[in-house]
């Protein structure tokens, strides 16, 4: 099967299927060869043994066992996990009142203004926000300074090179993700429900968590996908302003490969990476479900 | 101010206060940072942080001077020129089969276009070193970086122009042809002049991306330099002014490309609404002698 019919018809053009798809065939070496054929290797590898800083092949599950039963690694990943957890659910509740707010109280044509504002230091080098926070907490930094200058404190607090930092710095990051998921999400709800609702004698958090929040469901869910997914890999934070303390898995699948332990690091870039499509499916899954809002 | 005023209660009112009280201090959170990196590099304090002894322009000639800051600059601008390249032909290349095609499980593909925004970065950085060294044997370059760095932007070309090619009016395509334009002078002609605003946005995008990216080429640049490399190499010795003044021009830069490449399509699409209205304007109007334009 060479041909098929063109869709316009208005012309009556017969394009070949090389016409058609030949468009993808740039796509499909670059992302065949250079995405999911490294990622077959992660696999293989993962399976594989490493020797004298050599990777032999040798199948065996090795890797996975020596990961999983060294204590910190194991509290590496549970660490991973809950700093992620906490920077989405500090991220997301802090968007979400600023959402509302923009959405709710913003006269529409101020809305779009305000939001790109949120959006501008996106626009700026990730390297570059995360290194300005050492110049924010560290010991010498704005915040101790503050608090020296007003006499609260009087030796700088050490506020770097630990989980608290790396989460604070995160939730920055993160911020504008969340707040454009949310904001696009809230903006489509009809607040006459919420009036009716109150009108009816519901009070207004009441009303808020009964038929707001319901609604966006599909935002937050997609909020959740922007911010939780990217912290899970998370690498660059806590090199930067985690120090020793602050590591999370991004920091352990680096160290294995400075190390050329190329076997067991892939063991655990898998075990990142299947947890990430695992969840991937799962959000959409529930995006699906419902009626999508936010997507 | 809100909607319906007259809804407001004075709880109402409070809350409306608190709130704006708060989203003030949400934008103070997300310029703080940038705000004052670039106020420390007009420091004259050596260590880059306060106190300010001073102000000076010291720092950025400096940076201006810096043969190391040179040659990683232009490294960044021969990765970030070969990404752009790579990733607008590719991307507005699989836009059209992914929009205009009737693919089967369209699903599949769009997910598998997207899939590297959504894979962390250290993800491509560590599979692709496996590939480079482990089974290619290449040497790390800025080439291998390019690669890298086009998995990454390649998604955001192919998002923006299909976004574009989803809006497109087919009919006048048709009418090309129906005029007797081949396939190729419809897609001079009719086609890539309307998509142009979208591949220039993705150029920009990419270029953009591509000038800041770390994670990835940190990986698979070997001993190159990119402008972000060369900055994490010297932040591991603390912050220097020299740093902040670098990164406040990489920030402004920043900030001028992407929103070049954000407002740029929707300003075309204004203007050219509005001198489209001028012109409708006139006609209605004119006749009635009321043209005030």
């Amino acid at each position: 099967m060479s041909i098929a019919h063109g869709e316009g018809g208005g012309g009556g053009t017969v394009v070949s299927l090389a016409g058609r798809y030949g468009g993808l065939v740039p796509a499909a070496v670059l992302f065949g060869l250079f995405f999911f054929i490294p990622f077959g290797l992660i696999v293989c590898f993962s399976f594989w043994q490493d020797f004298d800083y050599k990777v032999i092949h040798h199948w065996t599950v090795e890797n996975y066992r020596y990961v999983f039963h060294q204590s910190a690694y194991i509290r590496t990943m549970w660490a991973t996990l809950w700093m992620a957890v906490a920077a989405t659910g500090i991220t997301l509740g802090l968007a979400f009142p600023f959402a509302y707010w923009l959405s709710r109280y913003v006269r529409a044509g101020l809305q779009k203004p305000l939001l790109v504002l949120v959006i501008v230091p996106f626009w700026t080098s990730y390297l570059l926000r995360m290194y300005s926070w050492l110049t924010i907490l560290g010991s010498k930094g704005v915040v101790n300074t503050a608090l020296e200058w007003l006499g609260i404190t009087h030796r700088p607090l050490s506020l770097l090179y630990d989980r608290p930092a790396v989460i604070v710095v995160l939730v920055y990051l993160y911020f504008p993700f969340a707040v454009l998921t949310l904001y696009s999400s809230i903006d489509r709800f009809d607040w006459d429900q919420l009036r009716a609702a109150m009108d009816l004698g519901a009070a207004p958090l009441r009303a808020l968590r009964k038929i707001l929040i319901p609604q966006i469901r599909p935002g937050i869910i997609t909020a959740i996908i922007f911010v939780f997914i990217p912290i899970l890999g998370e690498y660059l934070a806590p090199q930067i302003v985690g120090g020793t303390k602050g590591i999370m898995i991004g920091n352990l699948i680096d160290n294995f490969f400075a190390g050329a332990e190329y076997a067991r690091g892939s063991s655990v870039a898998l075990v990142v990476a299947l947890f990430i499509v695992l969840l991937l499916v799962l959000f959409r899954k529930s995006l699906a479900s419902k009626e999508a809002y936010g997507a | 101010m809100a909607r319906d005023p007259g809804v407001l209660t004075t709880r109402g009112r409070v809350t409306r206060g608190g709130l704006v009280g708060y989203a003030g201090l949400v934008y103070v959170f997300l310029f703080a940072p940038i705000v004052l990196l670039v106020l420390f590099s007009f420091n004259a304090n050596q260590v880059g942080t306060f106190p300010i002894t001073g102000w000076t322009t010291q720092w950025y000639s400096q940076v201006f001077s810096d043969p190391d800051i040179q040659d990683a600059l232009r490294k960044t601008l021969e990765v970030g020129g070969e990404v752009t390249l790579i990733s607008v032909v590719v991307g507005t290349a699989a836009a059209f089969p992914l929009v205009r095609s009737n693919l089967p499980v369209p699903a599949v593909f769009r997910v598998a276009l997207t899939l590297p925004i959504m894979i962390p970065g250290i993800l491509i950085g560590i599979s692709l070193l496996i590939l480079f060294t482990q089974v290619f044997h290449f040497q790390l370059s800025p080439q291998t970086a390019v690669i890298g760095q086009s998995l990454y932007t390649t998604p955001f070309v192919v998002l923006l122009v299909a976004a574009r090619l989803e809006g497109f009016d087919r009919s006048l395509e048709r009418a090309a042809s129906d005029l007797g334009a081949n396939t190729f002078n419809r897609l001079r002609y009719v086609v890539l002049p309307l998509i142009s605003p979208a591949i220039f946005a993705g150029a920009l995008f990419a270029f953009t991306l591509s000038f800041d990216e770390f994670v990835i080429t940190y990986f698979i640049i070997g001993g190159y330099n990119t402008l972000p490399i060369y900055i994490f190499t010297q932040i591991k010795y603390g912050i220097t002014p020299e740093v902040n003044a670098l990164a406040s021009l990489l920030l402004i830069s920043s900030i001028v490309l992407m929103g070049t490449a954000f407002t740029l399509p929707q300003v075309l699409r204004g203007v050219r609404r509005l001198v489209r209205r001028r012109i409708a304007e006139r006609q209605i109007v004119d006749p009635v002698g009321e043209a005030t334009v």
